[in-house]
């Protein structure tokens, strides 16, 4: 055997007689167990088991008798939080909204479709179409509702009430106009309510009421690419374009009251200025993100 | 020892018994990793508390290793590694008076570099040796209060006992 096993075997006081001996025949013995002994100076100091227990149990308080609601109390916490902003999230409103020269066709909660103008905001709740449908309306929209109960749209200007139509919905500052391309459409302006049958028209412009001949068109214009304008004064023309094109257009010196009857396109800027300037006799110049009119 | 324990710790029977069991080894651990500077009973104590407040989540067999590791992470929290500073008790020898001066200074140089080369070993090392030599542990027991292998106690203090003789020699 030799010595590195020995002094394993006695590390692990595991030395029988014999080995024993060998191992205190090696030179190193001396060594060790002067070493040994020396090293019984560095005991850990007496740990006191049985008065330290005592002073611990004090400090041992009967978590385990009340523990046991804890647990339930985290679960019923967890599930009203979960509740709360379920019903928070279910009771707020969708809102669907278009940028400048974007539209969207955004899908009801039923069978009706709203297509949206571009820079218009739409909003509904999820939660209460059962109840009442109802949406509410920034701008302009054209929709098919599928038939059943009263189906509302809210706007600034007035509330239009349809019971399963097309129709569309155009709402602009002071500018207000519905129009009716099937079924009956029911428009309440300021406490008074007009009818609409298919191809009417109501028409708003800064308070005032004004008749149009009958629509023949079965859908509005501007699903097509193209705004369409029956004596409309220039102004809501030009704010309509700048929803169509981002761009904005400066017109001192132009009498923007004047009525402009055409359209123009959503797809080609030149032809759309040139739609709206030929006709009321004025010249653009571009520049940037800015168009200047001028009279001829 | 062989009957199934209660599954619970929460028990304060079973507790007091696990008290017992651990609690000696527990802080001859930390003082012979740690030195006494850090108060070892305190994390001993502390290490209890916790295991008391979490014992309806522990599995008794796991009480053990749950201990170890909470009282060396409390530790580990409480110290930046400061020296290791072991006190050897300057036990009056019984036959003082027979011993010449010149041998209680040479038992004292001795002591000193002793102390010195505990300090030196490393952690595991020092550990393993000091439960063995000291607390006359065999090297089976070390390895189950460790939960390493027999071998691997083995290396460790033979590794400590040749540093500290090199150590010694050198110094």
């Amino acid at each position: 055997m030799n010595k590195e096993d020995l002094i394993k075997k006695w590390l692990d006081n595991n030395l029988n007689p014999e080995e024993q001996k060998a191992f205190e025949q090696l030179e190193d013995y001396k060594e060790l167990t002067k070493m040994d002994s020396s090293l019984k100076n560095f005991r850990a100091p007496k740990f006191a088991v049985d008065s330290n227990y005592k002073n611990l149990k004090p400090n041992l308080n009967k978590n385990s008798e009340s523990n046991w609601w804890k647990p339930l109390i985290r679960i019923a916490a967890i599930f009203a939080i979960a509740f709360s902003v379920y019903y928070y999230s279910t009771s707020l409103d969708t809102e669907m909204n278009t940028n400048i020269a974007e539209q969207i066709s955004v899908d009801l909660p039923d069978q009706s479709v709203a297509k949206l103008n571009a820079n218009s905001l739409l909003s509904f709740n999820d939660h209460s179409w059962e109840e009442k449908r109802e949406v509410n309306l920034i701008g302009e929209a054209f929709f098919k509702v599928a038939k059943g109960q009263k189906f509302d749209v809210i706007t600034k200007n007035g509330i239009v009430t349809v019971l399963g139509t097309q129709f569309n919905v155009k709402q602009r500052s002071t500018y207000f106009e519905v129009t009716c391309y099937e079924g009956l459409v029911a428009v309440t302006h300021k406490n008074s309510t007009v009818e609409l049958q298919p191809g009417d028209t109501f028409k708003i412009i800064d308070g005032k009421q004004i008749t149009n001949e009958k629509e023949t068109a079965t859908k509005p214009s501007w699903l097509s690419g193209e705004s369409n304008f029956k004596s409309v004064p220039l102004k809501y023309v030009i704010a309509e374009f700048e929803n169509q094109y981002d761009l904005s257009i400066i017109h001192k010196n132009i009498d923007t009251s004047r009525l402009f009857t055409g359209s123009f396109t959503h797809k080609d800027l030149d032809l759309a200025l040139k739609s709206i300037t030929l006709p009321l006799n004025l010249s653009y110049s571009k520049s940037g993100k800015s168009i200047k009119l001028k009279r001829e | 020892m062989n009957k199934p324990l209660k599954n619970n710790i929460c028990e304060e029977k079973l507790f007091e018994r696990l008290y017992k069991k651990h609690s000696k080894n527990l802080h001859d651990f930390l003082y012979y990793k740690f030195g006494e500077q850090l108060n070892p009973q305190d994390k001993v104590q502390e290490a209890f508390i916790k295991l008391w407040q979490n014992c309806s989540k522990i599995e008794p067999p796991k009480a053990k290793s749950f201990l170890f590791t909470t009282a060396n992470n409390l530790m580990l929290n409480a110290v930046a590694h400061q020296k290791v500073v072991l006190k050897y008790n300057k036990l009056p020898h019984k036959h003082s008076t027979n011993v010449s001066p010149e041998f209680v200074l040479q038992e004292k140089e001795y002591n000193e570099k002793l102390q010195n080369a505990l300090a030196n070993l490393t952690e595991a090392q020092r550990v393993a040796f000091l439960m063995n030599r000291v607390e006359g542990k065999r090297f089976k027991e070390i390895a189950a209060l460790l939960d390493i292998s027999t071998k691997a106690v083995e290396k460790r203090i033979y590794g400590a006992l040749k540093k500290l003789r090199k150590d010694i020699e050198e110094l």
